[in-house]
């Protein structure tokens, strides 16, 4: 624990730390390009020059390529310290164009901020600016090689970070190229934290090119919905219109960065068709009279059919607000079902895994990365949950043994294949994972024979060394679906339909396939998506998407995470109006701006049953989670 | 003695007010008399052309970054090979306070103010002024100026052909 | 005692006459007040509203006669009412003593240019001046208004002190004319105005007469740089107009009695007097509005110091001194 003097400012840091890291320890701004608390150090850029006064060294110094020692005095104020960084800024200009105004990084530019805080304002190298040739580097990426200040964080990121191969340097000096050997689209699944990453505009977002500016972004902490691990990211939008993500930091779960999927793939959010307005019949009509005409129908239904003909149909992808509130909507609609799976392999699968956590110790992401043995069973990581691929890449890049039980799939780093578990040296490791998915039924069954074979009481908690579980759920909030339907006794709404007692279903954001809807005489869906269940039904009642409203996942660990409202929902305004410009009108509600969270929606229903009013979904149990602060690390559950 | 100095004061004062009875008004009786501003009064504002007769607008958003009243709004838009332009840009005259920090702020000398102070409408409407009631067919104030000339990208020319540019470097070039 | 037709007709004319003459002067100095404030700040002032903007007095009058008359809530509904009335009404009724012309014969009868000439018209002005007092004291109070409280509050003592300057100032006059008539004080300068006797107490009574009809440099009731409009903030419309036209009648009625006290009334050579006795009272008007345009407001305790301390025991020397002189000369 080497201790140091910094601008005046006694610090105290972990060994091997440099001495940017302890100055940012205590609030003291270095600039830097190259260095990047995910890559480390490279040394690059030279522009996080300190003046080192006392101790080991002295002069002026690279601060992210200097372990910390004891004894250090350092000066980030020194004047030559200042001279040397503002050189440094300068040189770094001499190529730079002059392209602020029509760059989408403006704004959010670190070279920019850096610039600015290091004092170069007026050119006065007077020589010429050297010029690249852009490559197309695929559908979601704009490359811009001019911008480039060559600190090689891309390309450290892609190659030794993510594992990518198509994407490297070439060139010497002054030609430093960034880029692929011919144009095509990046490979990596991970290429969209180039974006992220580069400290200028050589990596812009293609899907929010010439969109917006960082001082206008509508932004709010988030949780990414598209896979079970729950990484923090942060939607940004404007004009209604969801324009890009970026990844959020949270150090316990995805780190820093995100992958792809959860980047690139929302368009489903700015879809125009999707449902804006509520419908009765395939007519649009108000929300009062939706909730009305939805009212009488269950009515009609219990009054045909008899009690317990109606169906509360949940998903894993709706947000533990509404989810938590199905068990009281069962109740008061006098429903036969309460489900949260439609499919029964899924929902026992589901149940089954959710088991083996609750009973054991479940691993973040970051102990898939701090790992020194990791064991892949019956999933598919890069396609169900690529971030933890990303994550065990780190593991072996620290020297982690990594074994996959059978075969038939691709991993960023090299593994060894093992025909079943006990082939795995675990008894070795310090800290092993067990990553194990719900696609098929093997990998739990497996798991939960083979636990109880070491462990026979691992139920009750005790599993051998520090060996802890991952399990890849199918949805976001999927954890939180296991939970309830295990509290509330749900069935999955394969089950429910079987004995044909049913013959009204209420979804809320659920997809029923097609083949389990005839015989229902009656559904009725809120979603926020354009899915074929909301073709299908009679009453639809739009919800808010994720970036519109405040809501609560749990992940695939157990840990519960807020996100936070982003933007109003409506009809974004581009294409809206007449052409050329918006429209010129006064409005309270923007066009589609009706749409509301579905737990509000769930409570209007139950409130319009005869019971009690809602003013705050979570309750009872759930009170805990009220005050979870969005930029938080979350919050295990409480049974954990 | 004081009082007596005061009452000088006090004459002083009537003597000077008296005077001024007999000037000259300086009013300007505006609807019949008007007053021809200077070229660089802040008034109306403009958006106006390059040399090349292309619009100068690159909707960076910084007008309305800088704008105090919030009373601009843009979209940018990508258009022909990358150039980025103002899908609609608009300027709501009815909160536009004429302090000029957008024509300031501007980047590409596009936003400009013209001395044409005479915006009255019946309608409070008809004083959000769209692009196509803002953009002129002229380069204003600074005839010779074309942003993307110096910008560094290819937009208006070649990559590598702009003013104090290099031909663009050849990676597979093995010279040192 | 039993009166001829023709005079209840004389009397009844005078009265008609000096109400129309009153009242279309104090609007046309309303005016003549905008215009020479203009001219001294190098402006042109009123003139879109007809020629020369001469009917803007007109204009003013109708836009005050539609605009929304105003009560405050929690106001004294009646009090609020009346003041107006109470600050404009006794200032006209002072005018029923000044004598404003020699005495004309029509008809065979000797017609004074009075409407009524009391033995104690001194006494009668001294009086009346004292109850428009009520009007700003009640106009304040009734409103129910921070400042018009404040406004008031401010007149009332200002109103008060000054009175007392203005009364001691003219104790002389009537040591000098003998007497309270105020026809017999305009005859008694028939010969020499009293201003050559009693300059000092000429300029008491210019002062006392700014500080009492609330104008610049003695206007801190209603001080609009700091109590809005004071006195009369809540008040708006016609019942507004009352007030304003109020404070130029008292500037017409005021100017006329310094006229009548020390510039000899109507007397002078050459042109007749009701002309003379007009061409006074506007030269103290223009005098105030001269004044206005050029000085600055003092400050309260400036005003209560400056009254009380210097005016008032000036007044009572000056009273001394002309006794003195007149008991030497016999």
């Amino acid at each position: 624990m080497p201790k140091l003097i910094i601008d005046d400012i006694a610090v105290e840091v972990a060994d091997g730390s440099t001495v940017l890291e302890a100055a940012q320890s205590v609030d003291i701004p270095i600039p830097h390009f190259c260095w990047h608390p995910a890559l480390g150090k490279a040394g690059a850029c030279r522009v996080c020059a300190v003046k080192m006064l006392e101790g080991p060294v002295k002069g002026i110094q690279m601060s992210c390529m200097l372990p910390a020692q004891e004894g250090m005095v350092v000066s980030t104020t020194d004047p030559e310290a200042v001279a040397m960084r503002r050189n440094v800024i300068e040189w770094l200009m001499i190529n730079h164009p002059h392209d602020c105004p029509v760059c989408d990084e403006g704004g959010e530019c670190q070279l920019q901020d850096f610039t600015i805080a290091g004092g170069h304002g007026i050119r006065r190298y007077t020589g010429k600016k050297r010029t690249h040739v852009n490559q197309y580097i695929g559908p979601d990426i704009e490359h811009e090689m001019n911008r480039c200040i060559q600190c090689y964080r891309c390309v450290r990121f892609y190659q030794e970070y993510a594992g990518g191969c198509d994407f490297g340097v070439m060139g010497s000096a002054g030609r430093v190229y960034y880029g692929r050997f011919q144009d095509g689209r990046l490979e990596s699944p991970f290429s969209g934290n180039l974006v992220d990453i580069c400290p200028t505009g050589v990596f812009t977002d293609k899907r929010a090119r010439f969109r917006a500016r960082y001082w206008d972004y509508d932004m709010a902490p988030s949780i990414c919905p598209h896979c079970s691990l729950g990484c923090n990211i942060t939607p940004v939008a404007r004009y209604r219109e969801l324009l890009k993500i970026v990844a959020r930091r949270n150090d316990p779960v995805n780190g820093w960065f995100i992958c792809d999927r959860g980047r690139f793939a929302n368009d489903e959010v700015n879809e125009r068709q999707r449902p804006r307005s509520p419908e009765v019949d395939g007519r649009e009509t108000t929300y009062d009279e939706a909730l009305e005409a939805l009212l009488l129908r269950v009515g009609e239904a219990e009054e045909l059919y008899g009690p317990g003909s109606m169906a509360i149909v949940g998903s894993s992808r709706l947000a533990l607000e509404a989810a938590a509130l199905l068990p009281q909507l069962a109740q008061s609609s006098a429903a036969g079902a309460l489900c949260y799976f439609t499919l029964q392999a899924e929902g026992d699968r589901t149940l089954a895994a959710y088991e083996l956590l609750s009973a054991g110790k479940s691993a973040s992401l970051n102990d898939v990365r701090e790992s020194d043995c990791i064991v892949i069973l019956d999933c598919d990581p890069l396609q169900d949950a690529p971030m933890m691929a990303l994550a065990l890449r780190q593991a072996w890049r620290s020297g982690a043994g990594v074994y996959l039980v059978g075969g038939g799939i691709e991993l960023p780093c090299e593994f060894t294949r093992v025909a079943t578990l006990d082939a795995v040296p675990l008894a070795e490791a310090k800290r092993s994972v067990i990553i194990y998915g719900t696609k098929g039924y093997n990998g739990v069954t497996t798991v939960a024979s083979w636990l109880t074979g070491i462990a026979p009481n691992f139920t009750k908690g005790g599993l051998p060394g520090n060996l802890k579980l991952a399990c890849l759920f199918p949805g976001p909030n999927s954890f939180a679906a296991a939970l309830l339907s295990r509290e509330h006794g749900a069935v999955s709404l394969e089950e429910a339909l079987a004995d044909g007692g049913i013959k009204g279903i209420i979804a809320v954001e659920a997809d029923i396939p097609e083949q389990l809807l005839e015989g229902v005489r009656f559904v009725a869906v809120l979603d926020w998506r354009k899915t074929a269940t909301v073709q299908a039904a009679q009453i639809v009642i739009p919800t808010t998407a994720w970036v519109e409203m405040d809501g609560t996942y749990i992940n695939n660990e157990g840990r519960s995470q807020r996100f936070k409202k982003v933007m109003n929902p409506g009809v974004p305004v581009k294409g809206e109006g007449p052409p050329l410009h918006p429209p010129h009108i006064h409005r309270s509600v923007a066009p589609g701006g009706e749409a509301r969270p579905a737990w509000q929606v769930v409570a209007g229903i139950i409130e319009g049953l005869g019971g009690e009013r809602i003013t705050e979904p979570l309750s009872g149990q759930w009170e805990y989670l009220r005050e979870l602060d969005a930029e938080s690390r979350g919050v295990m559950i409480n049974d954990l | 003695m004081r009082i007596l100095s005061d009452i000088a004061a006090i004459m002083t004062g009537m003597w000077i007010t008296w005077k001024h009875m007999f000037r000259r008004p300086v009013t300007v009786q505006y609807p019949e008399e008007k007053r021809q501003p200077y070229p660089r009064y802040r008034a109306r504002i403009v958006l106006t052309r390059d040399p090349d007769g292309g619009e100068r607008c690159v909707a960076c958003q910084l007008c309305s970054a800088a704008c105090p009243v919030d009373c601009i709004t843009m979209q940018s838009a990508e258009g022909d090979n990358g150039r980025r332009f103002a899908e609609w840009f608009r300027i709501n005259f009815s909160r536009c306070i004429f302090c000029g920090l957008c024509a300031e702020a501007c980047p590409t000398l596009a936003i400009q103010m013209t001395p044409d102070f005479e915006i009255c409408k019946r309608d409070v409407m008809d004083l959000i002024y769209e692009k196509e009631e803002l953009l002129i067919d002229g380069c204003g104030k600074s005839p010779d100026y074309n942003f993307y000339r110096h910008a560094g990208i290819g937009v208006t020319q070649p990559r590598g052909t702009g003013v104090e540019e290099m031909p663009p470097v050849d990676v597979r070039g093995l010279m040192p | 005692m039993i009166y001829d037709p023709i005079d209840i007709a004389l009397i009844l004319t005078k009265i008609a006459l000096v109400f129309f003459v009153i009242l279309t002067l104090a609007a046309y100095l309303v005016f003549a007040e905008r215009k020479v404030l203009a001219w001294i700040q190098d402006r042109k002032g009123p003139n879109r509203v007809g020629p020369f903007g001469l009917l803007q007095p007109l204009a003013d009058l109708i836009k005050l006669l539609t605009k929304e008359d105003f009560r405050p809530i929690g106001a004294d509904k009646w009090l609020f009412y009346l003041a107006p009335a109470m600050a404009a009404v006794p200032a006209i009724m002072i005018f029923a003593v000044i004598p404003f012309g020699a005495p004309l014969v029509l008809f065979g009868h000797t017609v004074q240019l009075q409407v009524s000439d009391l033995n104690v018209g001194l006494l009668l002005f001294m009086a009346l001046s004292s109850i428009a007092v009520y009007g700003v004291a009640l106009g304040g109070w009734a409103s129910n208004s921070k400042y018009a409280l404040l406004g008031s509050i401010r007149g009332l003592a200002q109103l008060i002190s000054y009175e007392l300057s203005m009364g001691l100032s003219l104790v002389p006059v009537v040591m000098l004319a003998r007497s309270f008539r105020l026809s017999d004080i305009v005859d008694a300068q028939s010969g020499c105005w009293f201003i050559v006797y009693q300059p000092l107490a000429f300029m008491i009574f210019l002062i006392s007469i700014a500080a009492e009809c609330k104008r610049i440099p003695f206007d801190l009731p209603e001080a609009e740089g700091e109590l809005v409009a004071g006195f009369h903030t809540e008040y708006s419309g016609m019942r507004f107009g009352l007030f304003f036209v109020g404070e130029y009648i008292n500037i017409v009625v005021l100017g006329g009695l310094a006229a009548t006290f020390f510039l000899g009334g109507w007397h002078g050579p050459f042109l007749p007097p009701v002309v003379w006795f007009a061409g006074k009272v506007l030269a103290f008007a223009f005098l105030f509005i001269w004044m206005r345009g050029t000085l600055p407001r003092l400050r309260y305790d400036q005003l209560m110091h400056f009254g009380w301390k210097i005016l008032t025991p000036l007044a009572l020397l000056n009273i001394l001194a002309t006794g003195w002189w007149l008991v030497l000369r016999g």
